[in-house]
């Protein structure tokens, strides 16, 4: 079977993260790029871990699930990832490293298949291929780094009952090569945590992609969204992610983040 | 055994491991799988195979110590199989209706060094198509167009230091290399141009009991992987001895009993990857030294390219032997594709995925072509259908497999 580099909704995760972290109580009309700055350094996480659920429901209504756990330390430039899958049987022991390298370089990454018993160090892929068979594609995976945008304030929103901050974010050239023209980033006002984006193709009037951040909960002093949905309108698919055993800054052996652990069988 | 009991046995695997209360640390599949051959080498050549497997693995962690053991029961509609119903460590020539493929335990001494033990499959070497520090290890080629490893009794320990890794292994009884019945459509011999007729009796030579040692290393630094290693002990690819002083004379023809005999074999070798851009770009070297006259020594080295395009994945491997083996190198199995270059394409669709792979050989002209595309009915569900190609010079390993040309259907359950 073709195993996709499994990067990260961990790394989707993080990104939900960080922008929860943006404080309540900055004034209307802020700068947005100040707010992501405050909010990556008021929120950093030592550790994250999680157990996933990944529906992916297409077209046809045809249902495929995935469940996996994750395990991060560190954050954002120097964070480590391990993700180990357990749904379906056909991808169970499925192991993804990802080790971050000094600033501006790819991390490395490394995936161990069950079946070949050895892992395979892993070039980065497409930015546009899909992650795993969903809907989400690679730069989705990506932490969104605010220096690769221009971001600006564009208003005020009501989504799903609650006022939000509306940030524009616009791919620059110098932070490489982006699948999108554009993004609308909804962010919730009072606890300032990211509620959806509108992901704008090339070429896009409306937005190709939703994504929906929902059931929101405060886990070990962290705001955190349990279930995550990504729809493609092009394809008429929709991909659901569902949280569950979430901890944050539980110490992690140090031995996790490793070749040796990414080759144990049964490990994780 | 018979039929009536082995179909008892896979039933009772069956119910133990849908057993609710047992399920949780089980996985596992049953598939029922299909072969249809236009041609045939001889009458004993069947035109249709069927091939039926349920596997169950389970695993649990104690604390820090994982424990896994599997099982495997197969049914197979030829006379590939043997009369025994278990071969333990897989010694004798004809693969058996139940395998066991895992029972290990691994035990942590430190928190960077594992000790292993038991039964398990071992995966080395960095080229995908063919690796010289994986080649050596056995497999079962019952299935002729399959690249099953057989699992060793073995001893393992692992371990990492910042960004050295350690593996040593001592496997203390040779499992040997199970080839496809001689002269049949899988192993048709036809290179050693024995007249038409010919019965090859396969004696169960058995193999040396000692089997080898090996210690590898492996460094990561940057975009680099490096690795070297080194083994010595019993190759377990047979050697044949063709008895020609021991043939007789029947009705249908010559009957050659063929003896196998194991050579020891010292070797040492280089493995490194980096990375560039899109590309990985993979190679290992390795020096093969034995005093077997009919083995010789070998440099093999391999090269290989992987890209990902998309959601498909483009495998280039070159591979090849500097040194001209002493027999025709389809008798050394593990060298027998060399020269060789090998190209894969696979890639995951909403549906399921599909993987094309050429294999040629360069020197003889031969070469195989396979195709497979797999169809997720729902996430336990798979259909499987595919073909298997072999071509050209009948001297070559692929070409003289022209009587296996055939396709393939497969179902499979997995939980």
């Amino acid at each position: 079977m073709h195993i996709r580099k499994p990067s990260g909704i961990a790394l989707r995760v993080a990104t939900a993260v960080l922008l929860s972290a943006l404080t309540a109580g900055l004034a209307w009309g802020a700068d947005a790029r100040a707010l992501l700055k405050e909010s990556e350094n008021r929120h950093r996480t030592k550790t994250q871990q999680y157990a996933g659920n990944l529906t992916v429901v297409n077209k046809e209504g045809k249902v495929r699930k995935k469940g996996w756990k994750s395990f991060r330390q560190g954050y954002a430039g120097d964070a480590r990832n391990l993700i180990r899958f357990a749904d379906p049987p056909e991808v169970k022991g499925v192991g993804f490293l990802s080790l971050s390298r000094s600033a501006g370089q790819n991390p490395d990454q490394w995936l161990y298949l069950p079946s070949m018993k050895r892992e395979r160090r892993i070039a980065t892929q497409d930015r546009d291929a899909s992650f795993v068979g969903t809907d989400f594609n690679y730069e989705d995976m990506e932490e969104f780094d605010h220096v690769k945008y221009k971001v600006a304030m564009q208003g005020e929103q009501t989504v799903e009952g609650y006022a939000c901050y509306v940030i524009a974010a616009t791919p620059l050239e110098s932070g490489g090569k982006s699948v999108y023209e554009k993004k609308i980033l909804y962010l919730r006002k009072d606890i300032l945590y990211l509620l959806r984006e509108d992901l704008y193709l090339k070429g896009d009037k409306q937005p190709s992609k939703l994504f929906v951040l929902s059931d929101l909960q405060n886990i070990d002093g962290h705001w955190v969204a349990r279930k995550m949905e990504m729809s493609d309108s092009r394809k008429g698919s929709k991909t659901t992610v569902v949280l569950g055993e979430i901890a944050f800054d539980k110490p992690q052996p140090a031995s996790r983040f490793t070749l040796q652990n990414l080759n144990r069988e049964g490990g994780d | 055994m018979t039929r009536l009991h082995l179909q008892v046995c896979l039933f009772l695997l069956f119910l133990i491991t849908s057993t609710q209360a047992l399920a949780e640390n089980f996985s596992g599949y049953v598939e029922a799988k299909g072969f249809a051959y236009p041609e045939r080498a001889s009458y004993r050549d069947p035109w249709v195979l069927g091939w039926g497997t349920l596997f169950n693995k389970w695993e649990q962690k104690v604390g820090e110590v994982q424990l896994t053991a599997s099982l495997r029961g197969e049914w197979i509609s030829s006379n590939e199989q043997g009369s025994l119903l278990l071969d333990l460590a897989d010694r004798h020539i004809r693969r058996p209706p139940f395998s066991v493929q895992d029972l290990w335990v691994r035990l942590p001494i430190a928190p960077d060094l594992d000790l292993q033990l038991g039964r398990f499959q071992l995966g080395w070497g960095k080229t995908d198509g063919y690796s010289p520090a994986d080649a050596f290890l056995p497999r079962d080629f019952t299935d002729p167009f399959s690249d099953e490893k057989l699992p060793l009794w073995a001893l393992r320990l692992t371990g990492q230091n910042s960004s050295l890794r350690y593996e040593a292994v001592a496997c203390p009884v040779t499992t040997p290399w199970r080839i496809p019945v001689l002269g049949s459509r899988n192993a048709p011999l036809k290179a050693e141009g024995f007249p038409a007729g010919t019965v090859f009796k396969e004696v169960d030579s058995p193999p040396p009991e000692v089997g080898f040692a090996a210690l590898r290393l492996l460094y990561t630094l940057g975009d680099w992987d490096l690795g070297a290693w080194g083994r010595a002990g019993v190759r377990p690819a047979p050697l044949l001895n063709f008895r020609f002083d021991q043939a007789t004379l029947a009705p249908s023809g010559i009957t050659i009993p063929v003896e196998r005999r194991y050579a020891r074999e010292e070797a040492v070798g280089i493995e490194l990857s980096r990375i560039f851009g899109s590309w990985i770009i993979r190679s290992e070297a390795a020096a093969l030294l034995s005093r077997e006259r009919d083995l010789g020594d070998a440099l093999i080295g391999s090269l290989s390219v992987e890209r990902g395009f998309g959601d498909g994945t483009l495998l280039i491997t070159l591979a090849g032997n500097a040194n001209e083996p002493p027999v025709d190198p389809t008798l050394l199995f593990d060298r027998a594709l060399l020269p060789a270059l090998i190209s894969a394409w696979n890639r995951t669709e909403e549906w399921g995925e599909w993987k094309l792979v050429w294999t040629t050989g360069l020197k003889r002209g031969d070469g195989l072509l396979k195709a497979e595309a797999g169809y997720n009915l729902t996430d336990l569900w798979k259909v499987t259908l595919g073909g298997e190609l072999p071509y050209g010079s009948t001297a070559g390993p692929f070409g003289a497999l022209y009587a296996d040309r055939r396709v393939h259907v497969a179902i499979r359950r997995s939980w």
